[in-house]
């Protein structure tokens, strides 16, 4: 093509147009705050761990342990604990592993590759936590719903199969509301690297 | 001994910020913009200093560290106020060097550039570079068929820009 021969013609003429950066310049510049999108993720990532476990921390765990004793959950809660911690301290071992990983010195294509697989643990990790919601709701209800105390309190006419279609909508739609906050969040942060990434490995032609 | 890395590197930087400048020039259209790229190119290139080994050239490294900013790590800052158009600042074509006609058409060419995609401009970047398709390949980490099928496809698409 003959427009672009001339067009690098006058590219790599284009030097004296250039600005200059003197060397101290350069010095204090590279000192400067980056706003790289690997800062963003990691600061992001790190509140999603924190954050339920503050949750936890300010409801009063007391009052919970009192509601699970009640309703004769203890070993429930102690196996729902253990797994709970366990898969935790999983994800973050994940998660730091592939965030160090990730480096400017990789090429753009496993540069790509590493932060989403980065990503996807804390996505994993977010399933993981919606999911713990929903099976530790539903049991909870179930044994409340099974209890002589609220057994003796409803009236006679109730009809319990719509109180549980109704709960579950109520902590689906949660759970829903969590998970498009969620993907907001990184929908933003990361359409635009996702975009590149499929466009520069065009399965096309890298099969 | 970080004094003297930092020296060191600055020192490199220096001799070699065309290709930054150059990059900023494609990814931007504003000098704010541009300084603000040139700044975060700088931050990223100084954080992965201490892992390049010299296995390359470092212009070779710079490459693959500011494109990788521009089109992985960058996240444009709020303060850009898109005001002025990309003639007015960057590629200012010197014009005595050519005629009417090959002015007119760098701009065009320069015009159509910036309508291309990231990937786009970054294989344009190292095409104008006259880096050959095995470089571009493994600067971005992509087969040498896909480059070279990339490159057409984007000749293409200027053509198509330029000639609609």
């Amino acid at each position: 093509m003959d427009q672009l021969e001339l067009l690098k013609k006058d590219w790599q003429n284009q030097d004296s147009t250039l600005p200059k950066i003197s060397k101290s310049e350069l010095s204090t510049l590279i000192h400067k705050k980056s706003s790289s999108i690997v800062k963003w993720i990691f600061i992001i990532s790190l509140l999603e761990f924190v954050i339920p476990h503050l949750i936890i921390l300010f409801t009063g765990d007391n009052e919970s342990s009192k509601i699970y004793e009640d309703l004769g959950l203890n070993s429930f809660k102690l196996i729902s604990y253990v797994v709970y911690y366990i898969a935790i301290i999983g994800f973050i071992y994940l998660f730091y592993k592939n965030y160090k990983s990730i480096s400017a010195n990789s090429n753009p294509k496993v540069l790509m590759q590493n932060i989403i697989k980065t990503r996807k643990i804390v996505k994993y990790y977010i399933w993981f936590n919606l999911t713990m919601f929903f099976i530790i709701s539903v049991v909870i209800l179930y044994k409340v719903f099974d209890s002589s105390l609220f057994i003796d309190k409803i009236p006679d006419d109730v009809n319990m199969i719509i109180v549980w279609i109704a709960c579950l909508v109520a902590i689906t739609i949660l759970v829903v509301v969590f998970w498009l906050f969620y993907r907001l969040i990184y929908g933003i942060l990361l359409n635009k690297l996702k975009g590149n990434y499929e466009e520069l490995i065009d399965n096309n032609v890298d099969c | 001994m970080r004094k003297e890395l930092e020296q060191k590197f600055v020192s490199d930087l220096e001799q070699n910020q065309n290709i930054v400048h150059k990059i900023c020039r494609l990814y931007t259209n504003n000098q704010h913009a541009h300084n603000d790229l040139f700044q975060e190119i700088s931050i990223q290139l100084w954080k992965a200093y201490p892992k390049f080994r010299g296995e390359s050239k470092f212009s070779t490294w710079m490459y693959r560290v500011a494109l990788n900013t521009a089109i992985t790590l960058y996240r444009k800052s709020k303060r850009i106020v898109k005001t002025q158009g990309f003639e007015s600042v960057s590629f200012k074509i010197e014009a005595t060097d050519y005629d009417d006609t090959e002015e007119e058409q760098l701009k065009l060419l320069y015009k159509a550039v910036q309508h291309l995609s990231d990937i786009e401009k970054a294989l344009v970047f190292l095409y104008l570079e006259d880096k050959n398709y095995k470089e571009i390949a493994s600067t971005m980490g992509i087969t040498e068929v896909n480059a070279r099928v990339k490159m057409n496809r984007v000749k293409n698409k200027l053509r198509k820009i330029l000639n609609p």
